[in-house]
């Protein structure tokens, strides 16, 4: 797995369009709701700015480069090669997306953690981290399903554009209105739950174990996201 | 060379939807062997190819492995190397970084440089994938293929693309590796190349085997040709023979030296030369062409 990761990262490190796609976009983004924070604030809660800070990076930085790889090795037969090998499927897939996955889970404390030093500090860090990283797990188990329905690199601009809107537009539409209308509906939609945990974590004046229960929707994305993506994704392109 | 059986493939049958494109298909190679599986375009090779490499499940029937299913991935792919019919490999890569991926990934021991140098790839070590030509592609193929020096090598069109220097150190490297005791499966084309490596062929045709044996007990099924062109006036020859459209002789026989003899004889005697004479044993080619009129 180590060897497919590190093969990845040097690929990373060596193309500029990836480089852009994985890290400048979303820091860039990141960047300005902080810049902004005063008036995302105004809109919702600092809770709110982290919350999108995470599904950016989420979204472009981890789930649309997973699609945007997978569909690439599939295409050009590399992951059949890598098939070719002793290695099982789960540390294939594992070492394919391990450094976009790290590369993300850095982007994200390194941006909350200027965040919390403009604007103050979370209130709960642990329940936090447990929001981030079940966010995280969703996305790739997303990307996965999502890259079986890939053709290619340039068909997952467009295959990748449902989720990450999606999820993006939900964690705006939880962390502005908040949860007390339509709960149901805002829980269980994908991020809702997971940006609802972010705002409890940053806000505080939840109890923890009221927060913890929202990591089942999101948990349960994933185990939705595994059995889809356990049907659909393919390993060799469509003859 | 001994009788074990390294493949063992028993009626197998592979479908997708409602074509059946491998039909109860049985054969075994044993250790040591250069097993060619040759067909017509569409024949079912590649089905049977992947499905003993482990890529594809089988419909029905049995593939055994080294005694175990190909899709044990963990304890059978250590022991063979894949040479797939197209590249597959990270474009981004170097040539270097590519043999050692996978190479490590393959849990066999060897050296990198000694890879390259056998394929000749020493001189290209830092250069990028995607700025490889195709027949260097191909001999990168056969390096990731051969790393560590496994058991079975599958080589699936190994020679296609590459200049015939190229091709000669391919094949150079096979016979290393044969010596060494690796069995070989190979797909090919090139049927000159199955004729003069193969100890045994299996033929394959509309999803089965069409004939399976050495070159020698699949073109002894033919006759061998001899062709010649003779003048207008000449007398009747001493055997059958046919006129081919270009107005040459064209005699067919099971025993190529007799017949021969029998002709010169019958030339000299008779004071004519037979002009344009070409006569050869029965090729694979041949063999080839005879499925497609049955």
């Amino acid at each position: 797995m180590l060897s497919i990761a590190l093969g990845e990262l040097i690929q990373i490190f060596r193309n500029r369009l990836v480089l852009v796609t994985s890290f400048i976009m979303p820091t860039a983004v990141s960047a300005y709701f902080i810049r902004q924070h005063e008036v995302f604030a105004d809109l919702g809660s600092l809770g709110y700015i982290a919350a999108v800070v995470v599904f950016t990076v989420g979204a472009f930085g981890l789930y649309t480069t997973t699609v945007t790889t997978l569909a690439s090795r599939r295409q050009n037969l590399f992951l059949k090669r890598l098939r070719s090998t002793p290695a099982g499927d789960a540390d294939i897939l594992s070492g394919l997306m391990l450094p976009v996955t790290v590369l993300a889970l850095v982007q994200v404390v390194a941006i909350l953690v200027v965040l919390a030093s403009v604007a103050g500090e979370p209130a709960n860090v642990p329940l936090l981290a447990a929001a981030v990283l079940s966010t995280v797990v969703m996305m790739l188990g997303l990307g996965l399903a999502t890259a079986g329905l890939t053709n290619s690199p340039e068909h997952a601009q467009v295959t990748t554009l449902p989720v990450s809107l999606g999820t993006i537009a939900v964690a705006s539409w939880v962390g502005i209105t908040g949860t007390e209308e339509l709960t149901l509906v805002k829980r269980l939609l994908p991020g809702g739950s997971a940006t609802e945990l972010v705002l409890n974590a940053w806000n505080g004046g939840v109890p923890v174990a009221d927060s913890l229960l929202l990591l089942a929707p999101t948990l349960s994305w994933v185990v939705v996201a595994i059995a889809l993506a356990s049907r659909l994704f393919r390993w060799e392109p469509r003859r | 060379m001994t009788s074990t059986p390294v493949i063992d493939v028993e009626r197998l049958n592979l479908s997708y939807g409602d074509f059946h494109a491998v039909k109860d298909l049985t054969f075994q190679v044993r250790k040591g062997e250069l097993y060619a599986l040759l067909g017509t375009n569409g024949a079912g090779k590649t089905s049977t190819l992947e499905t003993v490499e482990g890529h594809r499940a089988a419909t029905s029937g049995t593939v055994r492995v080294f005694g175990q299913s190909p899709r044990d991935r963990r304890s059978v792919r250590p022991r063979m190397g894949i040479m797939l019919q197209e590249s597959g490999f990270s474009p981004d890569l170097t040539v270097k970084e590519s043999v050692r991926m996978i190479g490590t990934l393959s849990r066999r021991r060897d050296r990198v440089e000694r890879v390259l140098d056998v394929v000749d790839l020493t001189h290209k070590a830092g250069t990028k994938v995607s700025q490889l030509s195709g027949g260097e592609k191909r001999r990168l193929d056969f390096a990731t293929a051969v790393y560590g020096k496994p058991e079975l090598i599958f080589l699936d069109e190994p020679t296609t693309g590459l200049d015939i220097q190229s091709r000669d150190a391919l094949w150079d490297a096979v016979d290393k590796l044969r010596e060494d005791g690796s069995t070989i499966v190979l797909t090919t084309h090139y049927l000159e190349e199955a004729q003069a490596r193969a100890d045994r062929v299996g033929l394959m045709h509309k999803g089965a085997f069409h004939q399976e044996g050495t070159v020698a007990e699949l073109t002894r099924t033919l006759p061998a040709v001899i062709r010649f062109s003779l003048p207008a006036a000449a007398p009747a020859l001493p055997l059958r023979a046919a006129r081919e459209s270009d107005g040459r002789v064209l005699v067919e026989t099971f025993g190529l030296q007799e017949t021969l003899y029998a002709l010169l004889d019958w030339a000299h005697a008779n004071g004519l030369e037979l002009r344009e004479l070409e006569a050869g044993p029965t090729r694979l080619d041949d063999v080839f062409r005879a499925i497609g009129d049955d």
